[in-house]
């Protein structure tokens, strides 16, 4: 592979022609091995509060649950308000919910481009731009929050974090590596290409309505 | 104390009573004002070219005339921008003026700054009033921060009233040689200052910088506005404007 | 992309006049220029993350060999297969080499400047395979056959109405009249092609040593799109924008959004690492990164080395007098602005883009703005200096420098020359003191606006002569 070994001694060569100092005390190795976090900004809030404000931001709507088996009863409260329709695809771990009772016909499965809703869980949620983090994985398909018109996401209170160098310490913790996809989604799709006029759903959601459930 | 005034090539063959007024108010904080007689020019239009050599000639000889003074004060954003942030970058390879640069730059301030920040003046002799905007000139601003300093000054008139004008701190589109090289360019973006100028509805135009002044006011004038007065801040705070001072 | 920087002068002195673009540009300002602002504000400590950031970049930079190879390392352990590319073409080759390996007829992309710099969409194309623009604004420009004129808003010299009309001569359908009804028309144009595309094509605003990954923003979600539906999925990018963490990942997501569109964070980050595991029911099977360097070292070892630290936000453009008023295109190039005034030269070489560098007044906005602390007016006055050694510069330009600068180091010359020109200056501007009609490079500044005239003495001349009568 000339290129590569080309591009790396170019790229050796450069630096010591240049011979700059480096700014940083921490070696490269130490930096890979226990990344330091960089100055933050004052993250005085409330995350729960931070998250709901930003989410109202990104023009995301939002609902509270208490337990779970009161999902299929706030999905129908969403639907209907909106005059959305009632059939949803969604990730495995909802599909054992009480739906028929609410009328909803519901599908364990990913996303195609007929599907109007999708339902997913998420990973964690960052308090500082209300954002969603979702993993993609074997139980947890992109598509679902890709290619319906409708996005509904339920976050476990508990796993609302305050920043994105909070979330990665979870996933550092808790994924043994990076999934295919880290996808973080901060409200509808959007596009300001026209003249600057802001429209939502340009190729994503039209729209996203978080859960956040208690427990 | 001692305080060398580098009154600026365009100050100098364009505008006098500016210097004239810089003068009275260095006396009146008792000042004593030194005029090194051969000072010419910072060197900026060189450097800004790209002529290197020619700016450090210029550059050694402005240090070599301010060597013995305590503070060099100039009526200029752009010049003092010059030697107090591009001076030692200027001079970097050669080391005996680097440090010498250094050493001027900490002494070098534009003259509001120096007004507010060395000597605190807060009464002014002058005669001027009415209404007036002031222009944040680029090089005051962003690099030596000069924003509160006109604003404190002209806070003391009694008889002048600051309104803040839209785009205060957008570029005039002067940029030294830009201004001739991509005319067309220069002329649209300082048509949209008097635009903003003009909305603002002021008998002035009030900033410390000879080239915004030049661009903005001979822009005004042809497009027919002759009302709107554009002052050096100098000329404002002592009274001495244009003619009258000689 | 063709490099049409010479004609500079000439295209921006058209763009001026023309009254649709002025209209666009405008709107564009205001609509970067407030937002941006806004939540730039919002941070406390705006001034210290800027320079953590500038930090970050500088020491990736400073051992890009060992976190490109990093890079690598993880980039494959993930199932990622890794190109490398030394030319536009080799890249473009590569390119069409994978489609071909993999019977591809349709590719969906998502904006990548790289891909412009290279000419991508008309290599690929010469092969017969597809290629469908995805980001709106990239969408506009393929069907009107143009170049972008900003890294993030491609299509803003665009007006509605251009749109509007381009939509109904290309989609044959009736002409609609908003932005909202024009968008939903793009989408449901596009959205078979995502479903269909055989591959997809993405930039990679970040790759991320520690892990491997790339990282793309968008925020109409056809990044995630093209990162998802297709088998296949290339993403393109170049050395520079290699960064050691996640951890630093985040610290520039405090800063680019907000520098781009004044949000907070975009809509969708993507980060992608490797294909479709072997239990994932979504996403490519094959996943490719081309690695470039076409210019990216050269500019390492040199003294412009600092715009390699750009994160690609826009902002300096944005902010920029001229760019505010000529727009993209007549720079010439892929890069637009100060950055591009710099860039354009630095990768395509020095006399290639001559007036770049000059035509900007170096009021410094862009620096102010620059979430990474680029000194773009230090790199455009650098630039100047090498057209100088160079001679580069016009003879016009040189010599009156030269004879300026004879004066200027001769003070008592000096001293007789410009007593001269204050009196002739003063003459020349007679009652109304305006001079409107200068000769020889005067006339470049009377052509657009008068000069007020000197006032008959210089400074020297009446202070040194008050002295001395005070003095007596």
């Amino acid at each position: 592979m000339p290129a590569r070994e080309n591009i790396l001694a170019r790229i050796r060569a450069a630096n010591k022609a240049a011979n700059v100092a480096d700014v940083m005390d921490s070696s490269v190795a130490d930096r890979l091995a226990s990344p330091p976090i960089s100055p933050l900004p004052k993250l005085e809030w409330d995350p729960e509060g931070q998250f709901k404000l930003r989410g109202h931001e990104s023009a995301s709507t939002l609902d509270e649950i208490a337990q779970i088996d009161e999902l299929p009863r706030a999905v129908t409260r969403y639907l209907s308000k909106n005059t959305l329709p009632t059939k949803l695809v969604c990730w495995p771990e909802f599909i054992d919910l009480p739906w028929s009772a609410e009328g909803i016909q519901i599908e364990s499965r990913g996303a195609i481009g007929d599907d109007k809703v999708g339902l997913t869980g998420s990973y964690c949620a960052i308090a500082e731009t209300g954002t969603l983090v979702l993993l993609s994985g074997q139980e947890s398909h992109a598509t679902t929050s890709l290619l319906p018109e409708t996005h509904i996401a339920v976050i476990r209170r508990s796993r609302i974090v305050k920043t994105m160098e909070d979330a990665w310490q979870l996933i550092r913790g808790e994924v043994v590596s990076l999934p295919r996809q880290v996808s973080f989604i901060s409200g509808p799709s959007r596009t300001a290409d026209i003249e600057m006029t802001l429209v939502y759903g340009a190729h994503g959601p039209f729209r996203v309505h978080v859960i956040i459930l208690d427990q | 104390m001692r305080v060398g005034l580098f009154v600026t090539c365009v100050v100098d063959l364009m505008r006098p009573s500016i210097g004239l007024a810089a003068v009275k108010l260095l006396e009146r904080a008792d000042c004593e004002v030194i005029f090194p007689e051969n000072q010419t020019c910072c060197g900026q239009p060189a450097y800004n070219a790209g002529d290197r050599l020619t700016a450090q000639q210029l550059a050694r000889k402005v240090i070599s005339e301010f060597a013995d003074v305590d503070y060099v004060v100039i009526p200029s954003g752009s010049c003092g921008g010059m030697i107090k942030t591009h001076y030692e970058e200027l001079l970097s390879d050669l080391p005996e003026y680097r440090v010498k640069a250094q050493w001027l730059a900490a002494r070098t301030y534009e003259l509001t700054d120096f007004l507010v920040n060395v000597v605190d003046m807060d009464s002014f002799d002058t005669t001027f009033q009415g209404a007036i905007a002031y222009h944040d000139s680029c090089a005051g601003l962003r690099e030596l921060n000069i924003k509160e300093q006109p604003r404190k000054l002209l806070s003391h008139l009694a008889h002048v009233d600051l309104k803040e004008m839209a785009g205060a701190e957008q570029c005039c589109g002067f940029g030294g040689t830009f201004s001739v090289k991509y005319g067309d360019i220069s002329s649209r973006i300082v048509d949209l200052k008097c635009d903003d100028l003009e909305a603002t509805e002021v008998d002035a135009l009030v900033l410390g910088d000879l080239g915004c002044m030049l661009n903005i006011e001979g822009k005004l004038r042809r497009r027919g506005n002759h009302k709107t007065k554009v002052l050096h801040i100098a000329e404002v705070l002592t009274g001495l404007v244009g003619e009258e001072t000689e | 992309m063709e490099l049409t920087s010479h004609q500079f002068k000439s295209v921006s002195s058209a763009k001026l006049k023309d009254v649709k673009l002025q209209k666009a540009l405008y709107k564009a300002k205001d609509g970067f220029v407030v937002p941006r602002a806004k939540v730039v504000a919002e941070l406390d400590n705006f001034e210290e993350i800027r320079q953590a950031a500038a930090d970050v970049r500088d020491h990736g930079l400073a051992h890009l060999d060992v976190y490109l190879e990093e890079w690598e390392k993880q980039a494959q352990a993930a199932g990622t297969i890794v190109h490398w590319a030394e030319s536009y073409e080799e890249l473009n080759a590569l390119v069409v080499k994978i489609a071909q390996d993999n019977q591809v007829k349709k590719i969906i992309k998502s904006k990548s400047m790289v891909g412009e710099e290279t000419g991508l969409n008309r290599y690929v194309e010469g092969h017969g395979i597809e290629v469908k623009e995805t980001d709106l604004g990239e969408y506009i420009i393929q069907q009107a056959g143009e170049h972008p004129s900003h890294i993030i808003a491609p299509a803003t010299h665009k007006s509605k109405d251009d749109v509007a009309d381009l939509f109904a001569e290309k989609h044959q359908r009736p002409r609609l009249d908003d932005a909202e009804k024009l968008t939903h028309e793009a989408r449901e144009i596009l959205r078979p092609h995502f479903l269909d595309a055989d591959m997809g094509i993405t930039g990679a605003n970040f790759m991320i040593a520690e892990t491997g990954s790339t990282v793309i923003l968008t925020n109409e979600g056809n990044g995630r799109m093209t990162t998802t539906m297709p088998r296949v999925h290339v993403a393109i990018s170049s050395i520079e924008k290699c960064i050691p963490t996640l951890d630093d990942f985040a610290l520039m997501m405090r800063l680019l959004p907000r520098s781009a569109t004044g949000q907070v964070i975009s809509n969708y980050v993507s980060m992608t690492t490797g294909p479709k595991r072997a239990k994932d029911n979504d996403g490519p099977g094959e996943f490719h990164v081309i690695i470039l360097d076409v210019g990216r070292t050269r500019v390492l070892g040199s003294d412009l080395r600092d715009a390699l630290r750009c994160i690609r936000c826009g902002a300096c453009m944005n902010h920029c007098p001229v760019y505010q008023n000529v727009g993209g295109h007549a720079y010439g190039w892929v890069y637009p602005g100060p950055i591009g005034s710099v860039l354009t030269p630095a990768y395509n070489g020095i006399e290639n883009a001559i007036d770049l560098p000059n035509a900007a007044t170096l009021c410094n906005q862009c620096g102010v703005v620059c979430p990474v602390k680029i000194p773009l007016p230090d790199l455009m006055r650098k630039l100047r200096e090498k057209q100088y050694e160079r001679n580069l510069k016009s003879s016009a330009e040189k010599w009156s420098l030269r004879l300026w600068a004879y004066l200027a180091l001769r003070p008592k010359l000096y001293s007789i020359v410009t007593r001269i020109m204050a009196r002739v200056g003063k003459l020349l501007g007679g009652d109304s003191r305006r001079i409107n009609h200068l000769l020889f490079g005067g006339k470049d500044w009377t052509r657009h606006r008068d000069l007020p005239a000197p006032r008959g003495r210089t400074f020297r001349d009446i202070y040194l002569n008050r002295n001395k009568t005070t003095n007596r």
